[in-house]
């Protein structure tokens, strides 16, 4: 159908300009639509989600009890890689993309984004960066660490190809990130609707905008890295060998960068959708959308630059450590203020507790005992104890069960109607939380014990008279109540997915564009993108629509021929929108 | 509040402490690091407590303000939800607190670093260093101290601490001492045998990769970086020996990468060294014709002994 570019003058009806229908997947594999690519990125990072506490369960099932042998070192530390790798790179960081690229471009009142194909291209590198990391488990994976550290994951202290495979996946993900990233930046600059200044960005898109710049930016730094590693281990190199001339804590410098970066991408899109779900359900405005907003990108520019946080041990100078924990310390501005928020825009409120509310009240409670426990190792003298031990993974395992699990469901349970055009299930995820917040403590808080009496985190064994044995048997039962919990609620997303009730459009009476459109939106998202004249201009069409309907009541036969520049946003809540 | 609106959270509260609880037989539940035994080691120890505090602080706070909110503020066909009240002034007392509270924890930041990393001198019942070093001269090269000059120091222990070479290779830790006859340097395996109120300097490096130093009751960890050397110190207050761990994962052998150390009396220390240098030149003797390194022969504790291929 290619009548209107001039080239075919005559309008003509040929058969075969029509596009045949073809089969589901290949639709799915191959569109552009930002919503088909981010459903494809919710499911692969949902899928990965599973992997990963499955490895978590295998690693604790070792770690059982003391001098353990059921699962030898060489096994263990490849669990061990592979599975941080998994649960950062392949779930964590795709499943806040997954949201992001499905509803920034809605929630900016936006047909589309800005390079559809890069975006779709974004998914398929990741998609095979996933495929090189596990493809590895046909010979041997990687088994040099989650982040493989250099000069271990050198060829001549890791012979393995997988380390190999590892780097490839590694890098082919991050390079869909980054090119993920420059698309929402290209999309939040461009696209949003008229009238839609920054002032106005509901916070959601804050976040994502924000950490699409921290991808950006600390994405390169890795690719360089893995470069390098890969350089030295096939080619010759001696970036990161020391006998050499090398520098080791080159790599240490900028794997830190990068992992600083994704923990900032994972908690900033974390607070997003905190600041997105807390308004609706308590149905108050937040507290300061400026200082909210404020928050989010201070945190991701001020985070990242704390890469050093967890390298005071390194030969460094003082003036580096101190500085990072300058930086760390300062952290605490912005969080506290985003806690400061969320707290008093739930206070007063009229709280409706639906699964997606809990979810973000326990994403909350979480964060804030990844947070209170981050400020302390942020002080170098503690870091100088606690760094590397088990109580710096129990902290880190809080910040990620908060940021990804809990506040990836929460917002899952608060727009997979808008995704998917049916409910997620309630009661089992209620069932769910409750089971993932008790499991993350019952594993943090004895591994924090374990870690303060002097556990290294990464071990395959411990020994009998440390003194943390009792702390690991309760360890590893937190750890298997945490995956049920996940699984719980992995097998509630699928279940619902096929069968869940059917959803409404504006069920939680939320202000942002993503409400105006259908659930889930046709593939142009909406018929008419309205003017933005608020920071919440689905109040102002609900308000717009009330004052039609109520005030005027004209009589029915008059109303429908009279389109006037409200008319059309009227028609969209005729066909099933419930109002507010 | 309703009657029945807390007890959700009061049953998960029990069933959580019930479980935290189940360890108690097999494990004694304790949040304080091992007791240190050295200056910098307390430094650490305090600012751990410190710090420990002010994160259960925050998180009682706001762990307590959310299920307040939540009990409270929870949806009710009475309740209408308030308007929030607009206004910049809202934050202030918000961001007043917590500048405060982080300006507060940078300096005490600042100053606990240098407490830590303030060396002090050695004590009385110490090592005195002088004779170390007359007895390094030999090997080293340095010239010993003049007596004659004007500055020359009245009680050397103060200016000279014991200097230890620690170098990491997978998996097994070895600690160069001052000493020994001419190009024989003095060594032990996994073990460091230092005298008591003694100042230590430990210089940390690595032959492969990555590890770390870390003796929890003598001090914080330092990185064990091939091609780089770390300082740290420490002052052992009493006899005893105490464990370490490496906290950088390294490979199959990880785990065992441990270290220990023996704080005795100087005159153990000193017969400990002399016997040292015996055995060392006797297995030196025993393998000369393969050339091969000098089996460690006086410490028995060293666990893992295997060599990188």
């Amino acid at each position: 159908m290619r009548s209107f570019n001039g080239r075919r003058r005559r309008p003509e009806i040929v058969a075969r300009g029509i596009p045949r229908p073809r089969p589901a997947w290949i639709e799915r594999a191959t569109s552009a639509d930002h919503k088909s690519v981010g459903l494809l990125y919710l499911g692969t990072a949902l899928v990965f989600g599973a992997l990963a506490v499955a490895e978590l369960v295998l690693m604790r099932i070792q770690l059982i009890v003391p001098e353990n042998t059921i699962i030898s070192p060489e096994i263990f530390n490849q669990l061990l890689t592979v599975g941080g790798t998994t649960a950062v790179i392949l779930f964590a960081i795709p499943l806040a993309l997954g949201l992001i690229g499905y509803l920034v471009p809605l929630q900016i009142g936006a047909r589309g984004v800005a390079l559809p194909r890069l975006n779709l291209l974004s998914y398929w590198l990741y998609a095979a960066g996933a495929v090189a990391v596990y493809a590895s488990f046909l010979y041997a994976p990687s088994d040099a660490g989650p982040i493989a550290l250099a000069p271990l994951s050198e060829a001549a202290f890791s012979p393995s190809n997988g380390v190999d495979a590892w780097i490839a996946g590694v890098a082919l993900a991050t390079a869909g990130f980054v090119l993920f990233a420059v698309n929402m930046i290209a999309t939040v600059s461009r696209m949003r609707a008229p009238g839609l200044a920054w002032r106005r960005v509901p916070p959601f898109t804050w976040a994502a905008s924000a950490s699409a710049w921290v991808l950006a930016v600390v994405g390169p730094a890795m690719l360089a890295a893995l470069a390098m590693l890969f350089i030295d281990r096939n080619f010759g190199g001696i970036f990161f060998s020391a006998g050499d001339g090398g520098g080791p804590l080159l790599y240490q410098h900028l794997a830190a960068i990068y992992s600083t970066g994704l923990m900032a991408v994972a908690l900033v899109v974390a607070a997003g959708v905190i600041s997105e779900i807390l308004p609706a359900l308590a149905g108050k405005p937040l507290l300061s959308h400026r200082a909210t907003a404020a928050s989010l990108v201070a945190i991701a520019v001020l985070m990242p630059l704390a890469w050093i946080q967890g390298m005071y041990a390194a030969p460094l100078g003082a003036a580096w450590t101190t500085g990072a924990m300058a930086i760390a310390i300062a952290l605490v501005l912005p969080f506290g203020t985003l806690l400061y928020i969320w707290l008093a825009t739930l206070w007063g409120g009229a709280i409706r507790l639906r699964a997606s509310a809990l979810y973000a009240l326990g994403a909350i409670s979480t964060l804030a005992f990844a947070l209170g426990l981050e400020l302390a190792l942020a002080v170098i003298p503690v870091g100088w104890l606690l760094d590397g031990t088990a109580a710096a993974l129990a902290a880190g395992t809080y910040a990620i069960v908060g940021g990804s699990v809990l506040a990836g469901f929460a917002g899952l349970h608060h727009w997979f109607g808008k995704l998917t055009g049916r409910q997620l299930g309630e009661g089992v995820g209620k069932a769910a939380l409750a089971t993932i917040v008790l499991g993350v403590h019952l594993y943090a808080i004895p591994m924090l014990l374990a870690g303060v009496a002097g556990q290294p985190a990464d071990v395959f064994q411990y020994f009998e008279g440390a003194g943390v044995s009792g702390y690991n048997l309760v360890a590893s039962v937190g750890a298997f109540v945490l995956a049920i919990g996940v699984l719980v609620e992995l097998g509630n997303v699928v279940h619902s997915y096929g069968h869940g009730r059917p959803a409404a459009h504006d069920p939680w009476g939320g202000t942002s564009l993503e409400w105006f459109a259908l659930s889930p939106p046709p593939p142009h998202n909406f018929d008419v993108v309205p003017d933005v004249r608020s920071p919440e201009p689905m109040r102002d069409i609900r308000e717009a629509i009330r004052m039609r309907t109520e005030t005027f009541a004209p009589p029915a036969s008059r109303r429908r021929a009279r389109p006037a520049e409200r008319g059309e946003a009227a028609e969209t809540d005729s066909s099933g929108t419930p109002v507010a | 509040m309703g009657p029945r609106s807390g007890r959700p959270l009061i049953a998960f509260a029990l069933v959580l402490l019930g479980a935290l609880a189940l360890a108690s037989p097999a494990q004694a539940i304790s949040l304080a690091p091992e007791t240190p035994r050295s200056p910098n080691a307390e430094a650490i120890a305090t600012t751990y407590w410190v710090m420990l505090g002010i994160a259960a602080a925050l998180i009682v706070a706001v762990n307590g303000a959310l299920i307040a909110a939540a009990l409270r503020f929870r949806a009710r066909r009475s309740r209408r939800p308030g308007r929030a009240p607009s206004g910049r002034g809202r934050l202030r007392p918000a961001l007043a607190a917590l500048s405060v509270l982080a300006v507060a924890v940078f300096v005490f930041g600042v100053v606990m670093t240098a407490a830590v990393r303030d060396v002090d001198e050695s004590g009385p019942e110490g090592l005195e260093a002088a004779l170390a070093q007359t007895a390094q001269v030999g090997i080293s090269g340095v010239p010993p101290p003049d007596p004659f000059a004007a500055d020359a120091p009245q009680d050397p222990a103060e200016t000279s601490p014991l200097e230890i070479d620690a170098i990491a290779q997978r998996w097994v830790w070895r600690f160069e001492y001052p000493g020994g006859e001419a190009g024989q340097g003095l060594f032990t395996y996994g073990e460091l045998v230092v005298p008591v109120d003694t100042t230590v300097i430990v210089n940390v490096t690595s032959t492969d990769v990555s590890h770390s130093y870390w003796v929890p009751a003598l001090g914080g960890q330092v990185q064990a970086t091939p091609g780089s050397t770390s300082e740290t110190w420490f002052k052992a207050e009493e006899e005893g020996r105490y464990a370490g761990n490496s906290t950088i994962f390294a490979g199959t052998g990880f785990p065992s990468l441990r270290s220990w150390v023996r704080v005795v009396s100087v005159s153990e220390y000193r017969s400990f060294l002399g016997d040292l240098g015996g055995e060392l030149q006797e297995a030196q003797e025993t393998v000369a014709e393969d050339e091969g390194e000098p089996e460690e022969a006086a410490d028995e504790s060293a666990t893992s002994e295997e060599q990188t291929p």
